[in-house]
């Protein structure tokens, strides 16, 4: 067939997105990978130098600060010895048999992380550094390739022996505290040379802890949706939706002339919903559910705003409300103002945004796969609610939640600007400004694009990590359940 | 079921109030923006408006003066145009070019096919933020700053909905285009008369995520944006808020503004909706 259509077509075809994916995509890539290594500045007077590594090095570095320490070389001895000693027994518990890698790998490869940047933050040891990236090594080697204890126990038919793998890796974390003991000295001789960075980074991670609340609630409503509202014939539905739309009415009505529209709106509405769901069943749910999620946006952000008002804001006027009838003098916290209450409300805002969204959908899609003969078999067998949940459901939707969770983790670290930009210029004194906000400050503060695309490499390596770790956990994850 | 016996009443009480609950900031917004100057700055806690005023509306869309006989130093419906504008344009663009070059990918044999596809797959992985700043400096090269040539076309190309619609036209039989072939229907024949029309859910789809998409973009609007008229409504949204946002009851009509096109779009899509956007999950 290729005779007859001569490849020439292939340019007609591809030509028009693969200019575009050469111009917008692969060269901003490369360009973006050079100034990382560059001071390219939007300041005119500033000449284009080749840097290499001084952007990451101020990315990451590490200063002194006050005169450090001299430590023992005893501690240091000692430290080597007994992260040897564990990393001999735990290579030997493994080759005996292969229990405990995947938590003795972890643990090993953390301390190896520890150590090695323990020693390149004191006086830089090459021996422990060398020690430390084995370990890490070591670690990854066996987190990767090794099986997770509950599948070593089922394969070999005996309890799992926690010995294998863990009292190696608990010699390597005592070896960790050693170091920790004596560097803590040397340690706070050190500053961060960019502490903006690592604060950001930490506000980055703070507001992920959303995440899982968002995916549990989802969770949660996906398997409250999942069965249909057995409402019977359809005449019987429309004549239910009938009577809650009638129910509705009276409560508007009855209300409205009590002199209280607010609470009749508010309880005809609740009728209105119940009305809906016996009509359209579960779907009308699912479409109001989804509505946070389709809508999002900057103008969603700024309709928070203004809902966490501290003067004009419903939350914090129904607080005050509440408090003048209970004969308190309450005030809302000031939400978007306070250090402590900054986070919080993003994460609230972000809960609901998220809650009903597309891993609801998810969820509701795996729900439906479940394999109905899997329930009743367990069902007859005597499991409880709990228990079909717990052994039944659970492991069928974990491909779904570890998709959902690394989707999660990859938008959340790159996440944060629009809130910052929106809602809170990255404040109060920066507790709101995430990693991409941080990006956003350095090109348009400082004019610094080589600094910004620096960061905005450190931010794809840690989504790469995020991705590959979470990769292969989740695939321990489908087997193991 | 029948054995939970009424137990679905509670669930259908319990569906319902959280409903409500999510619905309740949409339900402020709505009210908000039918109050007066006035009441907003009371500052009480009633839900509907005392005297309720439509006003808010076209003082926004600059058809009256607001209450201090101004009108407003802003151009909501030139924005609201260039939202619809830009999204319109990146996502006919988009759908264009991604199908067209998902056939070369699915469709045609060539060398070095599948190496350049992978090129495609690995860029998928590099976050927004990484391109955006040499993006921001090709812009400045192309002479495109604060054009709406340069809110668009970097939008136009997109290897994720080659990626999406390559996988959706591998699923369509071949043997369909070599019956094709053999009625002497070349390439581009094939593609519009053969390919495109079985490839429709996947195209509106990504027509649906890629609107979606444009329609809220900020990020890129905001860097590359200075004058006023260009803005769409994301970036419009920020400047509102920043001249005139203690006027509440403004910033609600405007917010209502913003959503209402969604949630037209959301209804008149729902058949598509789950299955889009289970698509668009994997672009995350």
């Amino acid at each position: 067939m290729n005779k007859r259509f001569p490849q020439p077509a292939v340019f007609g075809f591809l030509l028009p997105n693969f200019l575009g994916f050469l111009v917008f995509t692969l060269l901003p890539i490369g360009l973006s990978l050079y100034m990382a290594f560059t001071n390219w500045s939007l300041r005119p007077q500033v000449g284009l130098e080749f840097v290499g590594l001084r952007n990451f090095q101020r990315l990451l570095g590490i200063r002194q600060v006050a005169a450090a320490p001299q430590i023992p070389a005893g501690w240091y001895i000692l430290a080597g010895v007994v992260l040897l000693a564990g990393l001999v027994g735990y290579l030997w518990a493994n080759v005996a048999h292969w229990a405990g890698t995947k938590i003795g790998g972890t643990v090993m490869a953390a301390v190896g992380v520890v150590t090695v940047s323990a020693s390149a933050a004191t006086a830089p040891s090459q021996g422990l550094i060398l020690a430390g990236l084995i370990a890490l090594v070591c670690g990854l080697a066996s987190m990767l390739s090794g099986r997770s204890p509950h599948v070593a126990a089922q394969r070999e038919g005996n309890a799992w022996r926690p010995g294998a793998g863990t009292i190696p890796a608990l010699l390597v974390a005592a070896a960790a505290l050693v170091l920790w003991r004596t560097n803590a000295a040397v340690w706070s001789a050190h500053a961060p040379r960019d502490e903006r960075f690592w604060q950001y980074f930490y506000n980055t991670v703070y507001l992920m802890l959303g995440i899982p609340v968002s995916i549990l609630g989802s969770l949660g409503l996906a398997l409250l949706l999942s069965n249909a509202l057995p409402t019977g014939s359809a005449g019987r539905r429309m004549g239910g939706a009938a009577l809650c739309l009638l129910g509705g009415g009276v409560t508007l009505a009855l209300m409205w002339l009590g002199g209280m529209p607010d609470l009749g709106v508010v309880g005809g509405l609740l009728w209105l919903m119940a009305a809906l769901g016996l009509a359209f069943n579960v779907v009308s749910f699912r479409t109001i559910y989804y509505l946070p999620t389709f809508t999002a946006g900057v103008a969603l952000m700024i309709l928070w705003k203004a809902i966490y008002n501290t003067k004009t804001g419903p939350i914090n006027v129904a607080i005050a409300a509440l408090g003048d009838w209970l004969g308190f003098s309450w005030a809302g916290p000031n939400w978007l103002g306070s250090t402590a209450w900054a986070k919080p409300s993003l994460m609230i805002m972000g809960v609901w945004t998220a809650i009903g969204g597309t891993n609801m959908l998810l969820y509701l899609a795996a729900l439906s796969n479940v394999p109905q003969d899997l329930l009743d078999a367990a069902e007859v067998d005597g499991a409880g609610r709990w228990a079909r949940f717990r052994h039944v459901v659970w492991p069928q939707l974990a491909p779904t939640t570890f998709f959902i969770s690394v989707m999660s983790i990859i938008g959340g670290l790159q996440g944060g600007f629009e809130q910052a930009r929106v809602m809170t210029q990255g404040g109060p004194a920066g507790s709101t400004t995430t990693l991409s906000y941080y990006v956003y400050l350095k090109l348009f503060q400082d004019l610094d694009l080589g600094y910004a695309s620096a960061i905005s490499w450190i931010l794809f390596a840690f989504i790469f990590v995020a991705t590959i770790l979470n990769w292969r956990f989740g695939k321990g994850l489908e087997v193991e359940l | 079921m029948n054995r939970a016996g009424m137990g679905w009443i509670g669930r259908l009480i319990l569906l319902s109030v959280i409903g409500f609950a999510i619905a309740m900031p949409f339900l402020w917004m709505v009210t908000g923006s039918f109050k007066s100057r006035a009441e907003v700055d009371e500052g009480s806690i009633r839900l509907l408006p005392e005297n309720p005023t439509a006003d808010n509306y076209p003082i926004l869309l600059n058809f009256k003066p607001d209450a201090h006989g101004n009108y407003l130093d802003l151009r909501f419906g030139r924005w609201y145009f260039n939202s619809f504008f830009m999204s319109l344009g990146i996502t006919v663009l988009q759908v264009l070019t991604s199908a067209m070059a998902a056939y070369a990918f699915s469709r045609i044999q060539w060398r070095g096919r599948d190496k350049v596809f992978l090129l495609y797959l690995a860029t998928m992985m590099i976050p927004g933020l990484v391109t955006m700043i040499p993006n921001f400096q090709i812009m400045v090269y192309l002479g495109l700053l604060n054009s709406y040539h340069g809110l668009i076309l970097p939008a136009a190309f997109s290897a994720f909905g080659t990626f999406l619609l390559r996988q959706f036209m591998l699923s369509i039989p071949p043997s369909l285009d070599e019956a094709a072939r053999i009625d002497g229907a070349g390439h581009w024949q094939i593609f519009w008369r053969v390919v495109m029309p079985l490839a429709r859910p996947g195209l509106i789809a990504l027509g649906i995520i890629t609107f979606l998409g444009a329609y809220r973009s900020f990020f890129w609007p905001l860097i590359m944006l200075f004058d006023e008229q260009y803005y769409p409504l994301s970036v419009g949204m920020l400047s509102l808020d920043s001249s005139y946002g203690r006027q509440t009851e403004l910033i609600m009509a405007a917010t209502v503004l913003n959503v209402v096109p969604l949630i037209i779009l959301f209804t008149a899509c729902q058949k598509f909706l789950v299955k889009g956007l289970q698509l668009g999950g994997v672009k995350g």
